[in-house]
C-alpha cells in the first residue's frame, strides 16, 4: 500500500498548476495579424484574390516553424471584411484595432479605403502594410504604414515611356496624341497627376480627351463616342471595377477601335484577372497593355507555380501576389524585433533591407522603406495580355514575353 | 469640334439612350406592375433581377452553344426564365408577401407598408448574400458575339458620320418592346387583366365581384417579376454583372416608376425610357461622372411640375 502524507500531498497539491500548465507554455504562442480586404460588394474578387495570398503565406510560415526567433510562434490571420464603403472599411478597422492582440494589419485594397482604414490603425499604433498606390497613402506623415507599390506618379511613366520608346521602333512612328478615360477614384485621379501636371508635355504627347467618370458604367457608348472622335494614337483606360474595363473594351471593339487597333494601356491590376478573359474573350484583350504595382516574375516560377496550384488561380496577379509577399514581410520583421510589440515590430519593419524572403516577391527583388513607409527603389509590373494569358513584360530581368507594339488582329 | 462630330455625337448617343431605356423601361414596368396592383413596394426587385441574370447565365452555359449562337440561345433562355420567375414570384407571394399586404393588412395603420419595408428589405439582403455565397463575386456575362459587334449606319453625312448600333442591346431591346406590348395588351384585352385591374381599382368592390383578390395579387407578383427577369437577361448578354449588381439598378427601376406615374405598366415603361434617354443625352453637355446627377435632377424637376409622373393621368392605371 502506497503511503500518502500529508506533506507530500500539500507538495503535489502546490506542484500542480505548474505541471498542468507545462504543455500550454511548451506550445507556442500565436501572434495575431489581420487583412481587411472588401469580400462583400463589386469589390469582393479582389478580397478574394488578396485573401488568398494572404492565407497561403500564413500557411507556408507556420509549416516552416512559424516565428523562430518566438519560440516558433505560429502566426494567426483574422480576415475581415472592408465592405463596399469608406463607411464600412472605417468601421471594420474600429472593430479590427479594438483587438488589443493585434500585431499588424493588412488591406485595405483601393486606395481610398486604404486611406480611411489607415487613419484608423494609425491612431491605434497598429503597423500597417499595404500594396495600395495612391500617393497620399504616405504623403500624410503616418509613422505605422508602408506601402509596398510604387506610387501612383511613378506608376504609369513607368510603362509610358518604354511604351513609346517601343512605338518608334515598331510602329515606325510615335505616337504623338492620347486619350484618357479614368474613374473619379483616388488611384486613378493620383495615377493622373504626374500626366497631367507636364508629363504629357516631356514625353511629347498632346491629351485629345480627358474625361472623368463614376463607376459602375451602365454604358461606355458616351465615352467612347467622343474618344472615336477624338482619334488617339494611344488609349490610357484607367478603371477600378472589372465590370466597367468590361464595358470599355467591348464598346471599343464595338466601335471598331478595339483587337490592336487602337493601342491600350490600363493601369490596374483588374485588366490581368481571369475574369476580364473570360468576359472579353482573348481575341479582345490580345495586345492590352496593364500596369500593376507588383506582376509575377520569371525569376519566381517554381513559387508562382505552386502557389497558383494550391489557389486553383490560372496566374496569379498582385493582389494574390502581394499579401503573400506582406505576410512573409511581417514575419521577417517580427523574427528581427523577436517580439509581438507593435512600436519594435515597426521599427523592424521600417528596417527591412533584403534581397531574400519576402523581397521575391516583389519585381525588382530588393525590399527597403523610406522614411515615410514607402518602398525604397519601388519597380512597377508591367504585364501584356498575349494569347489569352496577361504576361509580365517589363522589367525585362522579370518578364515572361517581350513587349510587343499592339498592331490590329 | 465640327458639325458632323457634333451629328454623329448626338445620333449616337440618341441610339444608345433609346436602346438602354428601352431595357430600363422593362425593368421598371415589372416594378411598375407590382406597385400599381398590390401597393407593394418590392425593394428585392434588383435582387430578383440578380438571380434571373445567373439562371440566364447557366441556362446558356447548361445548353452550351458556343459563342456565335450564345446570344439568340440567350433570348430564348430568357424566356424560360420569365416562365421560371414567374413561378418563383407566385410562391414568394404566397409564402412571405402575402403576410403582410392585402386582406392581412386591411384597416392596419400604414396599409402593411412598414411590414412591406422589412420584409422586402430583409429579402434583398438574404438574396444578395445567398448570391455571394452561392455564386461568388467575380464579375460574369452571358458570352456572346453579338455583344462585341455593331451595326454601322451610314455614313450618313459626307464619309465620316457613322452609328454603331450594338447587336445585343438592339435586339435585347426589341424582346423589351415586345414583352411590354404584350403585358399591355394582357391588362387591358384579357380576362386575367380585367381581374387584375378590378384589384388595383378597389379591392373591396372586387371582393364582392367575386374575383380571387390573393390570387390575382399573386399573379400581379409573378409577372412582375417575370418581366425584370426578361431585362436581366438581357441585360446580362452586355453587362458583366455579380451579386450585388440587383442594388445598381433598383434605383433607376424607382426612379423610372415615379417619373411615368405610379401604377400604369406604360407609364413605368415610358419612365424607364425617358431615365434612358436623360442618362445617355446628359453627357453631351456635362461631364460623364454627372450622368446620374442628371437623372435625378430631371426627376425632382418633373415631379416638382406633375407629382402624378409624367403619365400619371394620361394613362389608365396598371
Amino acid at each position: 500500500m502506497i503511503k500518502t502524507s500529508r506533506r507530500s500531498l500539500l507538495a503535489t497539491a502546490l506542484a500542480a498548476p505548474a505541471i498542468l500548465s507545462w504543455p500550454a507554455r511548451a506550445q507556442a504562442r500565436t501572434i495575431k495579424i489581420a487583412l481587411l480586404t472588401p469580400l462583400s460588394g463589386p469589390l469582393a474578387r479582389s478580397g478574394e484574390l488578396e485573401r488568398t495570398g494572404a492565407t497561403l503565406a500564413v500557411e507556408d510560415v507556420n509549416a516552416a516553424g512559424g516565428i523562430k526567433a518566438m519560440g516558433g510562434a505560429k502566426l494567426e490571420l483574422t480576415v475581415a471584411d472592408a465592405g463596399a464603403s469608406v463607411e464600412q472599411v472605417t468601421a471594420a478597422a474600429q472593430r479590427l484595432v479594438a483587438d488589443q492582440d493585434l500585431v499588424a494589419g493588412m488591406g485595405a485594397w483601393a486606395s481610398s479605403f486604404t486611406l480611411a482604414a489607415t487613419e484608423v490603425s494609425e491612431r491605434a499604433k497598429l503597423p500597417w502594410v499595404t500594396l495600395s498606390w495612391a500617393d497620399s497613402i504616405t504623403n500624410r506623415g503616418f509613422r505605422y504604414l508602408i506601402a509596398t507599390s510604387p506610387p501612383s506618379s511613378q506608376i504609369l511613366l513607368a510603362a509610358l515611356q518604354p511604351l513609346l520608346a517601343l512605338a518608334g521602333k515598331s510602329a515606325g512612328r510615335m505616337p504623338s496624341t492620347i486619350a484618357m478615360i479614368n474613374d473619379d477614384t483616388a488611384v486613378n485621379q493620383s495615377n493622373m497627376v504626374p500626366l497631367r501636371n507636364g508629363g504629357l508635355e516631356k514625353l511629347n504627347l498632346k491629351s485629345v480627351m480627358d474625361e472623368n467618370f463614376t463607376p459602375p458604367l451602365s454604358d461606355a457608348t458616351p465615352l467612347i463616342q467622343r474618344l472615336r472622335r477624338a482619334k488617339p494614337d494611344l488609349v490610357l483606360l484607367g478603371t477600378t471595377a472589372t465590370s466597367d474595363s468590361r464595358l470599355l473594351l467591348q464598346t471599343l471593339t464595338e466601335f471598331g477601335m478595339g483587337q490592336g487597333k487602337v493601342p491600350v494601356l490600363a493601369p490596374s491590376a483588374n485588366w490581368g484577372t481571369p475574369e476580364i478573359l473570360k468576359n472579353l474573350g482573348a481575341n479582345n484583350l490580345e495586345g492590352v497593355i496593364g500596369v500593376a504595382g507588383n506582376w509575377g516574375s520569371k525569376q519566381q516560377k517554381p513559387l508562382i507555380d505552386n502557389l497558383c496550384h494550391r489557389s486553383g488561380e490560372p496566374w496569379l496577379v498582385q493582389d494574390t501576389l502581394s499579401n503573400y509577399g506582406h505576410v512573409l514581410l511581417i514575419a521577417d520583421a517580427l523574427e528581427r524585433a523577436g517580439s509581438a510589440d507593435r512600436d519594435k515590430l515597426m521599427e523592424a519593419l521600417l528596417a527591412t533591407d533584403t534581397k531574400e524572403g519576402p523581397a521575391k516577391l516583389f519585381l525588382g527583388g530588393h525590399l527597403s522603406f523610406e522614411k515615410n513607409g514607402r518602398r525604397a527603389n519601388p519597380v512597377a509590373g508591367v504585364f501584356q495580355w498575349k494569347n489569352g494569358v496577361p504576361q509580365t513584360v517589363l522589367p525585362e530581368a522579370d518578364a515572361f514575353a517581350e513587349l510587343t507594339w499592339p498592331r490590329p488582329a | 469640334m465640327s458639325f458632323a462630330d457634333h451629328l454623329e455625337s448626338l445620333l449616337q448617343i440618341l441610339s444608345a439612350g433609346l436602346l438602354l431605356g428601352c431595357l430600363y423601361g422593362l425593368m421598371c414596368a415589372g416594378l411598375g406592375l407590382i406597385f400599381g396592383i398590390m401597393r407593394v413596394i418590392n425593394f428585392a426587385q434588383g435582387e430578383f433581377m440578380m438571380l434571373a441574370m445567373y439562371a440566364g447565365l447557366n441556362g446558356v452555359a447548361f445548353l452550351a452553344p458556343g459563342r456565335a449562337w450564345a446570344f439568340p440561345v440567350a433570348m430564348a433562355v430568357a424566356l424560360a426564365v420569365a416562365l421560371l420567375f414567374y413561378g418563383i414570384g407566385a410562391a414568394t407571394h404566397f409564402l412571405l408577401v402575402s403576410r403582410v399586404s392585402g386582406s392581412r393588412v386591411v384597416g392596419s395603420e400604414d396599409g402593411g407598408h412598414t411590414g412591406q419595408l422589412i420584409l422586402t428589405l430583409g429579402l434583398s439582403l438574404v438574396l444578395q448574400n445567398g448570391g455571394l455565397m452561392l455564386f461568388g463575386s467575380s464579375p460574369t456575362s452571358i458570352g456572346n458575339a453579338a455583344a462585341d459587334n455593331s451595326w454601322t449606319v451610314g455614313p450618313l453625312w459626307g464619309e465620316d458620320v457613322m452609328i454603331f448600333v450594338n447587336q445585343a442591346r438592339a435586339w435585347s431591346a426589341i424582346l423589351a418592346l415586345v414583352a411590354v406590348g404584350l403585358t399591355i395588351l394582357m391588362m387591358n384585352r384579357t380576362g386575367v387583366g380585367r381581374r387584375l385591374r378590378a384589384v388595383a381599382s378597389n379591392p373591396v368592390a372586387a371582393v364582392y365581384m367575386g374575383v380571387d383578390v390573393e390570387r390575382a395579387f399573386r399573379t400581379a407578383f409573378g409577372i412582375g417579376l417575370a418581366l425584370t427577369a426578361i431585362a436581366g437577361v438581357c441585360v446580362a448578354t452586355f453587362y458583366p454583372f455579380q451579386p450585388y449588381t440587383g442594388f445598381d439598378f433598383v434605383i433607376i427601376m424607382y426612379a423610372g416608376v415615379v417619373l411615368g406615374g405610379m401604377g400604369s405598366v406604360g407609364g413605368a415603361f415610358l419612365g424607364g425610357l425617358v431615365i434612358g434617354l436623360v442618362q445617355q443625352l446628359s453627357t453631351l453637355v456635362l461631364a460623364p461622372q454627372l450622368q446620374n446627377t442628371a437623372v435625378f435632377v430631371v426627376f425632382l424637376a418633373v415631379l416638382l411640375v406633375r407629382p402624378q409622373g409624367l403619365f400619371g393621368r394620361g394613362v389608365e392605371r396598371a
